[in-house]
Parts: structure tokens; C-alpha cells; sequence
């Protein structure tokens, strides 16, 4: 029985439009392809097209007006559901964007940085198998999806045993970590760590040399590097366009620059070169991983900062010393109050720039909050790149893209 | 009884104590360190148009221009210092206080790996000039800060809201702007697909997603004790017990049933 | 005229089953659960996680469908927003009598942590809900158990009752 409402049916997805048989389709925005809520609306030449206007908006939740209304603590779980594919590179951003604004950056136990380099690097495979998945399914490579979600489920298992959650982490603190790795999770580690590599061999088994792949990717969605840094695209995008641009080399946060690694870089601008850069990230990731994991037995058990002004104390303390009981107790009702300034720091996130621009007037609660996320500017530049390219290109386009929808509309 | 006034021009939420004597510190503004190249920076924006103040905070540059110079200095900034990204742009509300809206420009220069932020002051009502044709990347985040903020731009080749709907009303980022939102928004998926009449029927929103009423039969049945859908309430509590279980005791038509001797525990990976 | 030469009675059983029509039918809806590929926001990701390798949701019968005319499950997989509610309605009206929703996340249940502007405060003001599955986001073994709870809903249902008017306009 159909229910009466105000909608009126109406064809919305095909138009003809004008005379000269141009049609306009609207995509979205609830489109299995569209990487979450995209609209976007092209106008066709045949099948070639001509305009494409992308509308996003679907996922807005408000949360840079949430933000102003919340100290600065009880923020940090919503920052996981920005980029809810790696929600700790969003944790870490913002609790770094909070600690500099502090001025307390310095302060962060070693061992601290050395779990939150982990996690991070994680949570970078994570979601680059996460992107190979979706975008080998759009393109038609059903079995990389299967493939890496298996593989992805490993990782996912590891994330677990340390915070609890598969998806939304929040297993970052402002100040340094809540809690030491578990028993056993640096073996699990460098198991998933060791396996890695020859499964993304396994991957670009299937799809490097794949004929369908190379002919749907190769010289599709091309970028160039002017157009590139115009609209302020960063990570894989920047770096397929020759650009050699990462902040974790050119302004190291965390251990990064005690960590050997390389960048790759590709001038090719095309989505195939793009695809290449993100295998060997993970590859890299991999590799960053296995130095941390020497690197943790080196540290300290210290996990939180010392900074009793804005952090509380640990658990033995509170329990045992009056003076920080009542610290914590006012930290936790009232929240921290940060010097009255402003900060913009960016970190490299599996997308790109991942950067918070925080303006505090000395009160426990942001004045403004400003997320400068990655896939906003990704997802912007699609109506320069779509024209031109044909209608079955759009949904490559898209998944190369790599966009997410919850840090696009936040 | 009266009811205690509330300002309404910043409805942002505040710290329900504050001590007398706090005065909150301030991070230092560091002058800008003659030869370096912040200052170089400095005086290319000086070269095309005033500069209002510069100093640098926590590591970064920040230029105060006036809003009418704002593309001159990045101009200048882009073309001579080379800073080729417009990383983010926004505002910040200080209609309250000031009357206006502070817009930045976070720039970053990817040869160098520098980055500073141009900053210039608007008043309300007034507009700021595009950045578009310097970086193409204004043209969302400018949508956007017209979306959220109200700051017009002048000049911008397509100014519609980005983020919310069309036919929204209001500048949801403003101070003025409650959190839960205003009428218009409580009700508008309400009035736009059931119509206005429908208020009454659908009823205001639940703002507290900790609130369940056992009584409400249209959307929750207690597990174990259901009744049907819509039940009269006092049913609620009069209702028989309904075995809930993993899957049905006596098996279902076709499907074979899962036993736990049968099945194998994988405990870890191969 | 061709004689039957199975003798029914000792190998292997009449190939005939009882049943009624309520039990065949209900059999056949709750184990072809088709969905429909609603995932608006992070719980998308866990709906796509059970489709997958580990979880392997085709085991019940379901699998994702991307148009609303061949799926008789949504799913609503994340946070629904104000300018998305419209959509959500459109599509739901697209789909085919018998059908379901669930409501999957706390967003999508009672608009969750974002209590803003922006969010509508629970599906159930634009579309009628059978089961709501708290979490956020829930794993998928917890939507692979609300799937089954839902199988159990269909079969108790009577095949060819008339539908309720269910409570929204």
C-alpha cells in the first residue's frame, strides 16, 4: 500500500534538456558507486560529458557547530566518524591540533608516540585496502574486494585488541594514549606485518597487468600538477601529479622523522598511477611498522603526558592524592581551558591533509572549529576533471578519488 | 514567575563557572624575526597593500590585512613567495563582539613546506572580494563559507548554498544559531515530505536518544513480551510472554539448524 | 503411458512436503532477504564488512541489491540527514510491498551523538522501522543476528494479511 505524502513522482534521473540532445542525469545521491552520498548531476553529449556539477551536503551533521559546544575532550569520539574509514588518523589530528594549541606537543611520552605512530600507520593500511576494495568492486574485480576485506579484517582485528572498537576507535588522547598494547598484540603485529607484503603482491597479481584494469584506469581522470595545487589537493592526488609532498617528510609529526621510509611519487597524473602510489603506501606503511615495533621496547611505560593543569593524572593518582582527584574532577566537568590563540595544524592522513584549525578565547569550550578535510577539495575538483571523460568513467573517477563523505560534509 | 533572560546574539554554550579572579593566558605573538623568510613574506604583502599586523604564533605566520586587500596580498603572496596552495579559507564569527567575521586564507607554499595564514576582518553585511581566480580551490570553501556563516563574496562565479538544502533558512554556523537548530529546521523533513499538517501526527522531535517509553507500542516492543504493533497501552503490561530465542526451538520449514557439535571453531589465522 | 518406476515409498520419500501456505511463503521471504544497499555514513562500512569475506552475509540469503524495486530489506546504515530525508522517503516508496527496514546504528535510531541542526532524530519520523540495532556502528555479527530476529518477525507474520497502516501519514 503506498502512503500518501507531498512527494510528487517525477523522473528526476533523465532530462532532456535542450534541443540539442544534451541530457542531463542526476547521479545520487544514494548510489552504491558514489562512495556514500554524492550527488552529482552531468549533462551528456552522447556519452560524453559536457558539465558536471557535484552537490554534497547529504552527510552535513554539524559538526563544527558541535564542536563549539562541547570541551575539548568529549570532541575527540566525534572526530571519528569524519573519516570513518581511518578514524585514528581524525583522533590523532585533532587531539595534535589540541596539544599545539596547548603548547604541550613536546611533553607527549615516548611511548606514547611510538603506539600512536602504530595506530596511525594502521589505520593507513586500513583504509588503502579499504580504498583497493571499493574501487576494484566499482571497476568490475570482484575478488580484490573479497580479497582485501579479508586482509583488512586482520588489521581491523588488531585495532580491536587494542581500543575495543572495530570502526570507531577514539584511541587517541589528547596528551598521549589511554592504554600500554596488550599481551601478544606486538607478535599479532608483526605477523599482519610480515603477511602484507606478499598479499598486496597477491593484488597486484590480479590487477597490475589486468587488461580490463589498465584500459578502465590508464589515462582516466587525469590531474595535472597546476590543477593539483589549485584546488589544493594533497596526498596520493599531489603526489601522482610529480609532486613530492608529504607531511610526514616535510613537516614531521610523531616519530616520522626518526623513521626511515619513502615517498612514492608518479608524474603520471592518471588514476593507474594513483592506484600504484597506494600499494606502495601500504607497502612503505609496512615498513614504518616493523621499525616501531623495535622501537617500542626501547621506551618507557609512561603513557600520558605530565600536565596536571590540562591533563589529568593517572588512575593511581586520582585514586590515591586528593589534589588529583579534585584536577580531575574539574578537568572532567568543566574541561581544559587553552591559552586564548589560534592553531592550524595539518597531519598527513590516508587522504591528504587532514588539518584543524582551532581559535580558542581561553574558554573550556572552541570558539571555532574548522576541519580542513582532504576529500572536500578531492571531491570539488571533480567537476574540472569529469568533462570530458565518458559516462563510465565517472564511477573510476569517483572511487580513485578516494573521497569519504562523513570528512567532506563533516 | 519570570522567566531568566538569555542572550540570543551568541547562544554558544558556556562554562557554568568561572572563577572571578581567571584570566585566561594567551599564547605569545612572537615577532617576526628580521631575514627570515617570514619576513621576506612580509614585505612582499607589504610591497602590494597594507599590512595591519604580523606576528608569528605557534610556528606559523598569520598577516592581518584589510578585507578589501585580500586578494592583492595573496597576489602578491602567490606570484612573488610562491605560496601556490589555499589550503583552507574560512570565517570565524565575532558578530557578538565585533560585528563582523574574521575570514583567513591558510596558505602553504609546497616548495618550501611553509605555511601562514592571511587574515582579514569583515564587517556584517559586507562582502569580500573572490579568490577564485587565484585558487580555484575558494570556490567551495567560499560556497561554503556563504553556506554556513552568511559572509557574502562578491564575484564568486556560482554563490549557492554548498552544504544545506536549498530552501534552508539561516546561517547555521553563526553564534546566534542554537545548536538543536531553530523551528524551521526541527521540522523540516516533517514539513517537507508529510506537509505541515503532519506535525501534529509525526510530533516534535525526541532530542533525547536515552528516552524510551515502554508504553509507545508503534516503536518499541519489550523484547519477550511483545504485543502488536500499536497496541493500546495498557496491553503493555497485560502482555503474555513470547519466548525469544537464537532460532526457533522446533527447527525451521527447510533450513537445517545449527548445532554446535557439528560446527568447527577456527581460532586463528592459517 | 509412462510408468513410474520409483518405488516413492523406500528411496529417499514422496517428493511431495506439507505445508501451508503461510509457512511456504514465509519460508521464501525470510531467506531471500534482498537488500537494499542504503549506507549513508561509518555503519555502511560494517553493512559492507558482513557482505564481505569474514561475515559472509549470503548465507541468509541476502544480498545487496542497489535498486529499491528488487530489494524488500533497507537497511539504513548511518546517519540520515535533513537535506537526505526526502531521498530516503522517494526510494522507500519505490520499493515492492512486502518490505522492511532496519534501522542500523544509533544515527539512524534516534539521530545518536549528533543531537544537531542537521540530523533528523531518528528514521522513524520519515519511514515506518521494524527493528532498530543500537551501536555505533554495530558489528556485523550484530546486524547478522538483527537479520535473523527479522526472519523470526516474518515467519510469526501471516503470508497474506492485509498491511497494516503503519503510523506515519
Amino acid at each position: 500500500m503506498q502512503q500518501t505524502n507531498k512527494l510528487r513522482p517525477f523522473f528526476e534521473n533523465l532530462e532532456f534538456e535542450r534541443e540539442d540532445n544534451h541530457m542531463v542525469i542526476n547521479f545520487g545521491p544514494q548510489h552504491p558507486s558514489a562512495h556514500g552520498q554524492l550527488r552529482l548531476i552531468l549533462e551528456l553529449d552522447g556519452e560524453q560529458i559536457v558539465r558536471a556539477v557535484p552537490d554534497i551536503g547529504y552527510l552535513h551533521r554539524g559538526m563544527e557547530k558541535m564542536a563549539e559546544n562541547m570541551i575539548y575532550n568529549e570532541f575527540l569520539p566525534t572526530t571519528d566518524r569524519m573519516d570513518y574509514i581511518a578514524a585514528t588518523s581524525n583522533n590523532y589530528g585533532f587531539a595534535l591540533a589540541v596539544e599545539r594549541l596547548l603548547g604541550i606537543e613536546d611533553k607527549v611520552p615516548r611511548r606514547a608516540k611510538v603506539i600512536r605512530t602504530m595506530l596511525l600507520e594502521i589505520n593507513r593500511i586500513i583504509s588503502h585496502l579499504f580504498w583497493l576494495a571499493t574501487h576494484a568492486l566499482d571497476v568490475g574485480a570482484m575478488s580484490v574486494f573479497l580479497y582485501c576485506f579479508r586482509e583488512r579484517e586482520f588489521a581491523m582485528d588488531l585495532m580491536e585488541d587494542y581500543c575495543g572498537a572495530r570502526l570507531t576507535h577514539s584511541a587517541v588522547r589528547i596528551g598521549g594514549v589511554p592504554l600500554d598494547l596488550p599481551d601478544g598484540w606486538l607478535g599479532a603485529l608483526a605477523k599482519f606485518v610480515n603477511e602484507l607484503p606478499s598479499n598486496i603482491k597477491d593484488y597486484e597479481d590480479l590487477l597490475t597487468e589486468n587488461r580490463i584494469w589498465r584500459m578502465r584506469l590508464e589515462g582516466v581522470g587525469v590531474i595535472d600538477a597546476d590543477l593539483a595545487r589549485s584546488w589544493g589537493c594533497t596526498g596520493p592526488i599531489l603526489r601522482a601529479t610529480g609532486i613530492e609532498y608529504d607531511i610526514r617528510k616535510e613537516e614531521p609529526y610523531e616519530l616520522y622523522d626518526e623513521l626511515e621510509f619513502d615517498i612514492p611519487v608518479t608524474n603520471t597524473g592518471d588514476s593507474y598511477g594513483r592506484y600504484k602510489l597506494y600499494m606502495e603506501e601500504m607497502r612503505q606503511s609496512a615498513r614504518i611498522l616493523q621499525q616501531l615495533i623495535a622501537m617500542y621496547d626501547e621506551t618507557e611505560p609512561e603513557l600520558m603526558a605530565h600536565v596536571p593543569q590540562y591533563i589529568s593524572a593517572p588512575k593511581e593518582d586520582i585514586m590515591t592524592q586528593n589534589y588529583s582527584l579534585m584536577q580531575h574532577f574539574v578537568l572532567v566537568t568543566q574541561g581544559m581551558r587553552p591559552p586564548v590563540g589560534e592553531v592550524y595544524v595539518p597531519t598527513e592522513s590516508p587522504k591528504g591533509e587532514l588539518g584543524f584549525y582551532i581559535n580558542s578565547q581561553g574558554e573550556p569550550y572552541p570558539y571555532r572549529l574548522k576541519v580542513r578535510a582532504p576529500s572536500f577539495w578531492h571531491c570539488g575538483i571533480l567537476q574540472d576533471i569529469l568533462p570530458g571523460s565518458y559516462i563510465a568513467d565517472v564511477v573510476t573517477i569517483i572511487g580513485n578519488t578516494n573521497i569519504v563523505f562523513g570528512e567532506i560534509d563533516r | 514567575m519570570m522567566r531568566p533572560y538569555t542572550p540570543k546574539d551568541n547562544v554558544q554554550k558556556k562554562a557554568y563557572y568561572t572563577d572571578r579572579f581567571w584570566v585566561a593566558p594567551r599564547i605569545p605573538e612572537e615577532p617576526v624575526p628580521e631575514g627570515s623568510d617570514y619576513a621576506e613574506d612580509v614585505a612582499a604583502v607589504k610591497k602590494a597593500c597594507k599590512v595591519l599586523n604580523a606576528y608569528i604564533q605557534r610556528g606559523q605566520l598569520v598577516i592581518y590585512v584589510n578585507s578589501e586587500d585580500n586578494v592583492t596580498a595573496l597576489k602578491a603572496l602567490k606570484e612573488e613567495r610562491g605560496y601556490d596552495m589555499l589550503s583552507e579559507l574560512s570565517a570565524v564569527d565575532f558578530l557578538a563582539e565585533r560585528g563582523g567575521f574574521e575570514v583567513f586564507y591558510q596558505l602553504l607554499n609546497l616548495n618550501a613546506a611553509r605555511r601562514l595564514r592571511v587574515k582579514c576582518f569583515v564587517e556584517e553585511n559586507h562582502a569580500v572580494e573572490s579568490v577564485n581566480p587565484l585558487y580555484r580551490s575558494a570556490d567551495w570553501a567560499e560556497r561554503e563559507m556563504w553556506d554556513l556563516m552568511g559572509v557574502k563574496v562578491n564575484n564568486h562565479p556560482y554563490l549557492k548554498r554548498l552544504i544545506m538544502p536549498d530552501d534552508w533558512e539561516g546561517h547555521p554556523l553563526r553564534k546566534t544559531y542554537p545548536l538543536e537548530g531553530d523551528e524551521f529546521a526541527q521540522w523540516y523533513e516533517v514539513d517537507k515530505i508529510f506537509g505541515k499538517e503532519a506535525r501534529d501526527i509525526i510530533g516534535p522531535e525526541n532530542r533525547d536518544p536515552g528516552r524510551i517509553d515502554r508504553y509507545d507500542t508503534e516503536r518499541f516492543a519489550r523484547l519477550g513480551h511483545e504485543v502488536p504493533r500499536g497496541a493500546p497501552a495498557e496491553m503493555v503490561d497485560k502482555a503474555e510472554e513470547t519466548p525469544i530465542s537464537y532460532q526457533e526451538e522446533e527447527g525451521v520449514f527447510l533450513i537445517q539448524k545449527l548445532s554446535a557439535e557439528n560446527s568447527k571453531v577456527l581460532d586463528k589465522r592459517r | 503411458m509412462a510408468q513410474h518406476q520409483v518405488n516413492y515409498t523406500q528411496s529417499g520419500g514422496l517428493p511431495v512436503a506439507l505445508t501451508t501456505v503461510d509457512k511456504i511463503l514465509n519460508w521464501g521471504r525470510s531467506n531471500s532477504l534482498w537488500a537494499l544497499t542504503y549506507g549513508l555514513a561509518c555503519c555502511a562500512i560494517e553493512m559492507m564488512a558482513s557482505g564481505a569475506s569474514r561475515y559472509d552475509f549470503d548465507r541468509f540469503g541476502t544480498i545487496f541489491r542497489a535498486s529499491p524495486r528488487q530489494a524488500d530489506l533497507m537497511i539504513v546504515a548511518g546517519t540520515l540527514t535533513k537535506k537526505h530525508a526526502e531521498f530516503i522517503r522517494r526510494l522507500y516508496d519505490q520499493m515492492t510491498e512486502p518490505k522492511w527496514v532496519i534501522s542500523m546504528g544509533s544515527c539512524a535510531n534516534t539521530g545518536g551523538m549528533f543531537n544537531t541542526y542537521a540530523t533528523v532524530q531518528g528514521v522513524d519520523r520519515v519511514i515506518p522501522v521494524d527493528l532498530y540495532l543500537p551501536g555505533c556502528a554495530p558489528r556485523p555479527e550484530t546486524l547478522q543476528y538483527a537479520v535473523m530476529l527479522l526472519q523470526q518477525k516474518i515467519r510469526r507474520e501471516s503470508a497474506n494479511k492485509s498491511q497494516k497502516p503503519k503510523r506515519l501519514v
